[in-house]
């Protein structure tokens, strides 16, 4: 009989005593991102020149951007301003608010100006990642099947539009664990509520060490990471002493239980984690070019432009998948275009733009790039018929992402949508191709990346991600 | 069993006579493909029990090609060549018999009818299990004599019996999830009277904290929440009913049988019984995604889904998902089979459980007077607010530049697009609160809001959980049709609603099913659907009930199941490691009246539950995963115990029962994430005692988990958990030693003024003396660094709640 069902459960266990048994030799295995599993160790690649990425930035923009106004333009719509859509094109389209059958066309209101040698045109709302065309690819035949922000959230992150199942962040540092034994592998920084909730970043059914961790602001991004209030260095040494040699003993009675031993191990780390964090989010050493770079001296881009910084000081320090996300759903919001497409877009674009092209720059300066992907994404696109006066309506049926580095060939794009941006009709890929087109770049084979869960070995990608696009990317 | 032998060997003779290989080949088929590709189950349409079955093949196109055998779509999968699907799923034949295949396709595939029937489901876990025939003197230890002669197959020595103190609190954390008091241990480790740990187990069993540990259990596996999940995660207001239905039918031992039949079809076997149509709220704990009504056909379908897979994975512990998109890809359910089971709950539909007849009455009554009240005093607050409204937002533009102020009085329709975005930058600085108003009304707009709040206390000063709860009935005696879904251009197939056809099968006949009722109150007539699923469910020879409910319970007390895949007893689900001890178990349950209660004793008077959890020497490189019991299997506290556990250290620990979800206060910090703005999201409860109750009265809201709870390994709530994890991570020993919550709990054994106090009620033992010893260097060292007694001994109760000896379990 298969003995397969037991091997997630055992595989840490059966690790860490592999590891050896003495306290240093686990201390040295990282407890903020477990020991890789068998399970997952097969799905990577063993050659560095299959590894183009070392590690993810996930840009993630909450509330739903518009394609049409962004990275895919379409005269048809200005030149049909108001004309409702021609019958064969509205038929199996449905959204929560608006009737395709109805509803009229309309025209981006920005500008598309040809930008970088390969002349991509890009909307006016990004002067600053219109940039960096050159180096990226803008894939345009995004589509979907959820209409609604978490299932899609859900879907685009975790391949499911039922939330409960791994993120792609949690599946990558289960089949790579981290470089950075005193840091979270997986780090997400988002502006609070977002209609994802956590599970938009969980760990679904793998164990809770493969979860994302939330960098809060402050000195202390991590829960309980300070000292407790008015306990001293010198207190909390003490009291971690005492806890050690406590626990020690209890080991004595108790040989050879490598959990235990894991446990006096954990405290070590968690006590590393309290330097190596602050650090890693101290903003001092920046030199105040590159703060003015990010756009940390305006109060409209300081916030993201602090998370994009913290982004690249975490791929320095070896942090394998960093999400942001730009948006909240109880404050500013890409999903304001329901009603105020102009209003939203303009202000969610301001506040992104520049520490997104910053990003870029800093990563390309400092020869990072190369070994980093960066993914700007959305749950869905918006409407090309107009949601009342000015607004958009969701829109899965296609939207636009783009990525850049990791050895990707730039200055090109990647499938078209028809005339009107309604529906992706060339080269269309779903949540499950770009998932496993981002996991091979990380030298991971989606279709052996599994855990056994409820009967079968499941997968990011289920059974799907056959459209795969990597081939493009990089040649 | 003498005559099945004979003609058994004389098929083989016939076989044998026939063609040499004939018979060994077709007896492989029905082996290792019979339970899925024959008789009614036949899966991808594929027969294998006749010849004309395997040249026709299934959806897949012919099985075999007799011309060139070697493209046989057959000898593919068993081949397991890439593109096909590999077969048998779980274990690939061995050369020699794919070469006996291959050897009678090329012999043209003669068939020898008698030996390739089918037999009875060969899986082991589709027969109904068999009460063990057991030798005599064994009555009574029978846990024992099945776990004994494993060992001793396998060579392994039993460790010794565990330190009383290391029992009790063992079964203390088992049966109530608390530890016991250092009074009782200290109690019970002197008790001479031989039965007093038998007196000990049942004085637990009869404890209601054993309800509130068991459905704990419960709650995981049914994916309890108080919210429904996806991005409006709205209340299910209800939910905690179904929770203390659940905490009271373990507290009072109410058959299996019962409970599987009240939370199945409660409303059909006892409509007059709150009790029991509470039980069917099993159906509205479960996630929701509350679409918009131009959606509700795709909704309608999830939550179908949802009680057809949580149905089967609950109670019979199969993984039936997998076969509502196509057949089963490793266990004998074909699609049809799943429908079968989506059918019994296609006519259910939500509805309120009125818990008294009398007060839901009253309830309904004063809710829809409080409906008229309220929507006249809201129009009143609008009416003496808006003069001050107005005053004060024409204030506030007035200070804005007039550009600004334009766009804030342009009609929506009219706004260039400069005007909306300076109307959406804008739109907080021309906000006015409700402070504000308050500040600027006169002295009779004042005097007539306050009569207005004076009502409003009047009305909701009373206010109390309505007494309703959620449960299902049927919609009426009919039901809309349930159809396999078409693939391609292939008209759908309607199914009647039924069961699993491997294990047993059979129709449910279209009927009306009358609830027999003897009061005044008119019940319209169900399908009964759901009461045939429980008769069927709760039959005493059903392969599966009693099996996974005894493994689940066994599985809580050693940590791991007899089958360690406590909801897949699937082909892909582990084997029993003591197959006969699982039957055994089974069958006694029944016998013994489906009682829990009985099934806990037995198992926690077993020599095997009382043995130490220290392995004898070489047993660990033996046997390292524990399989066969020779010692106890350590564990850690779970998330719930161990907040349950570190209020009850510090003597806080608030033992109320039952009621409305407590909300406890979290910091900023700690709500990062949550969906929705905390006021509404996260109400907090009123009252302070509350924030000290068990974990089990705690809201659980789907889309979020308390960081202390996730971070020890509090399951996903939109998934069934039939096991949690417990992982090793550095952030839970952040949480343990820096977190508010377990420092607030040494604050509290602080006051109890010296160290050895506070040790033993953490340790529930008095310190040796180099304990000692270390304690009071540490003790010394710290009130010097800080200069305070009381925070030095803070420190001491923080470092001991961190310990693994408080941790883990023995």
């Amino acid at each position: 009989m298969s003995t397969k069902h037991l091997s997630n459960a055992v595989s840490r266990r059966a690790l860490l005593s592999q590891a050896g048994h003495g306290f240093g030799a686990l201390a040295a295995a990282s407890l903020m991102a477990a020991p890789i599993p068998q399970a997952a160790a097969q799905a990577v690649a063993q050659t560095a020149a299959e590894t183009k990425a070392k590690a993810v930035i996930y840009l993630f923009m909450h509330g739903g951007v518009s394609h049409v106004d962004t990275w895919d333009p379409k005269p048809a719509l200005s030149q049909r301003n108001g004309q409702t859509l021609p019958a064969s094109f509205a038929a199996g389209l449905k959204t929560s608010r608006i009737d395709f059958t109805k509803a009229i066309m309309r025209g981006s209101p920005w500008e598309f100006p040809h930008h970088g040698q390969s002349g991509i045109p890009v909307s006016t709302l990004f002067p600053h990642i219109s940039k960096h065309v050159d180096d990226m690819v803008v894939v345009r035949s995004c589509y979907g099947d959820a209409f609604d922000h978490a299932p899609a959230m859900y879907l685009l992150s975790t391949g499911s539009q039922f939330p409960g199942k791994p993120s792609l962040g949690a599946w990558t540092i289960y089949g790579l664990g981290s470089e950075n034994k005193n840091l979270p592998g997986f780090v997400v920084m988002s502006d609070g509520a977002m209609k994802c909730g956590p599970q938009g970043y969980g760990a679904g059914y793998l164990p809770a060490v493969y979860q994302g961790t939330v960098f809060r602001g402050g000195k202390y991004p991590v829960l309980d990471l300070g000292n407790p209030q008015g306990v001293s260095p010198e207190v909390q040494k003490e009291t971690l002493d005492l806890i050690t040699d406590l626990d020690r003993r209890h080991l004595a009675a108790r040989p050879g239980d490598d959990v235990l031993e894991a446990r006096l191990a954990s405290y070590e780390l968690a006590y590393r984690m309290q330097a190596a964090a602050p650090d890693a989010v101290d903003l001092a050493t920046e030199s105040a070019l590159t703060k003015r770079l990010y756009g940390l001296d305006d109060p409209l881009t300081e916030d993201f432009g602090r998370k994009c910084l913290l982004a690249r000081r975490l791929v320095e320090r070896g942090v394998r998948f960093i999400q942001l996300y730009s948006g909240t759903h109880l404050g500013d919001d890409w999903d304001g275009a329901h009603n105020d497409l102009t209003g939203s877009h303009h202000k969610m674009a301001k506040k992104s733009d520049q520490p997104i092209g910053a990003l870029l720059t800093d990563l390309k300066a400092r020869g990072m790039l190369d070994s980093t992907l960066v993914v700007w994404a959305s749950e869905f696109g918006r409407t090309p018929l107009a949601e009342g006066k000015n607004g958009r309506d969701h829109h899965p049926y296609a939207f636009s992402m783009w990525m850049a580095g990791a050895g990707i060939q730039g200055g090109r794009t990647f499938g078209a949508t028809d005339e009107f941006g309604l529906r992706a009709v060339e080269n269309p890929v779903t949540a499950h191709d770009v998932n496993a087109t981002i996991l091979r770049l990380m030298g991971v084979d989606h279709t052996k990346l599994t855990y056994f869960y409820q009967g079968r070995d499941q997968r990011l990608t289920d059974v799907h991600g056959e459209h795969e696009f990597t081939s493009f990317l990089l040649a | 069993m003498l005559a099945r032998l004979s003609i058994f060997v004389s098929v083989l003779a016939i076989a044998c006579w026939a063609n040499p290989e004939a018979g060994q080949a077709t007896a492989l088929l029905a082996k290792q493909c019979g339970a899925c590709h024959s008789g009614q189950v036949k899966l991808s349409g594929l027969d294998l029990s006749t010849r004309d079955g395997l040249l026709k093949g299934g959806t897949k196109g012919p099985a075999v090609n007799l011309a060139q055998v070697d493209e046989s779509l057959l000898l593919a999968a068993v081949h397991r060549r890439p593109g096909v699907a590999a077969m048998p799923p779980t274990k690939p034949l061995a050369p020699a018999e794919i070469a006996l295949l291959e050897r009678w396709l090329k012999a043209g595939a003669p068939w020898v009818e008698e030996s390739a029937k089918p037999a009875a489901p060969t899986w082991w876990s589709f027969r109904p299990p068999q009460a063990p025939v057991l030798p005599a003197g064994v009555e009574g230890h029978a846990i024992d004599f099945f776990l004994d002669r494993t060992l001793a197959r396998e060579g392994l020595t039993k460790a010794s019996a565990a330190p009383r103190a290391a029992l009790l609190r063992r079964v203390y954390l088992d049966l109530t999830g608390l530890a016991p008091s250092a009074e009782a241990v200290q109690r019970f480790v002197t008790d001479p009277d031989p039965d007093a740990y038998a007196k000990v187990v049942d004085a637990l069993l009869a404890s209601p904290r054993y309800g509130e540990k068991w459905a704990r259990h419960w709650l995981d596996l049914v994916r309890y929440s108080d919210t429904a999940g996806f991005e409006l995660d709205s209340y299910l207001a209800d939910a905690w009913r179904y929770r203390d239905y659940v905490i009271d039918s373990f507290n009072a031992d109410k058959p299996y049988d019962r409970f599987v039949k009240e939370q199945i079809a409660g409303d059909e076997y006892w409509p007059e019984d709150p009790e029991a149509n509470t039980g069917t709220g099993l159906y509205c704990v479960g996630p929701n995604r509350d679409l918009f009504p131009d959606q509700a056909d795709i909704n309608r379908v999830e939550v179908l889904t949802d009680y057809t897979d949580t149905t089967a994975s609950v109670f019979l512990g199969l993984t039936a998902g997998c076969a509502r998109c196509h057949d089963h890809k490793f266990d004998p359910i074909p699609q049809r089979d799943y429908y079968r089971l989506q059918a019994v709950f296609a006519p259910a539909i939500k509805t309120k459980v009125a818990l008294n007849r009398l007060g839901s009455l009253g309830w309904e009554t004063g809710e829809n007077v409080r409906e008229i009240q309220l929507r006249e005093l809201g129009e009143q607050i609008r009416t003496i607010q808006e003069p001050c409204r107005k005053k004060l937002y024409a204030a506030k533009l007035a200070k804005l530049s007039e550009e600004v102020q334009t766009a804030l009085q342009t009609k929506e329709d009219e706004k260039t697009p400069r005007q909306r975005e300076l109307s959406t930058e804008y739109a907080t600085a021309v906000r006015v609160t409700d402070e504000e108003i308050r500040g600027c009304l006169n002295k009779s707009q004042t005097a007539a809001l306050a009569r207005i709040e004076r009502r409003l206390v009047r009305m909701f000063q009373g206010y109390a959980p309505k007494p309703f709860a959620c449960g299902i009935t049927d919609v009426g005696d009919y039901s809309p049709k349930t159809f396999v879904p078409a693939k391609g251009k292939a008209e759908p197939v309607a199914v009647q609603p039924g069961f699993f056809t491997a294990l047993g099968g059979g129709d449910i006949a279209e009927r009306s099913f009358e609830r027999k009722v003897t009061g005044p109150i008119p019940m319209f007539p169900t399908t009964g659907r759901r009461h045939a699923l429980a008769e069927w469910l709760t039959r005493p020879d059903h392969p599966l009930t009693a099996r996974v409910l005894v493994n689940r319970v066994w599985q809580y007390h050693f940590g791991r199941g007899i089958v360690a895949t406590p909801s897949d007893y699937g082909s892909r689900g582990a084997a029993p490691t003591h197959p006969e001890l699982l039957d055994y178990l089974a069958t006694r349950f029944v016998a013994q009246g489906w009682s829990m209660k009985k099934l806990h004793r037995e198992i926690l008077l077993s020599a095997a539950y009382q043995r130490s959890s220290e392995p004898a020497a070489g047993v660990r490189a033996k046997d390292p995963e524990n399989l066969y019991l020779s010692h106890f299997r350590r564990r850690r506290l779970t998330s719930d115990e161990l907040r349950d556990n570190l209020l009850a250290a510090s003597g806080e620990l608030n033992l109320k029962m039952h009621g409305k979800p407590v909300v406890p206060p979290l910091a900023e910090e700690e709500m990062f994430g949550m969906i929705g703005r905390a006021d509404s999201s996260w109400v907090v409860s009123s009252n302070p005692d509350d924030f000290r109750r068990r974990s089990i009265y705690l809201f659980q809201k789907r889309t979020f988990r308390m960081p202390m709870m996730e971070v020890f390994d509090a399951p996903e709530p939109m998934l069934s958990c039939p096991r949690r994890d417990a992982s090793t991570t550095a952030p839970q020993s952040l949480t343990l030693l820096n977190g508010s919550f377990a420092r607030e709990r040494a604050r509290a054994l602080a006051k109890r003024g010296d160290m050895e106090a506070i040790f033993r009620a953490v340790l529930l033992r008095a310190p040796d003396t180099e304990e000692a010893n270390r304690l009071t260097a540490s003790f010394a060292k710290l009130e010097a660094a800080i200069g305070s007694r009381e925070a030095a001994l803070v420190e001491i109760a923080r470092a001991l709640l961190n310990t693994n000896e408080f941790l883990y379990v023995d």
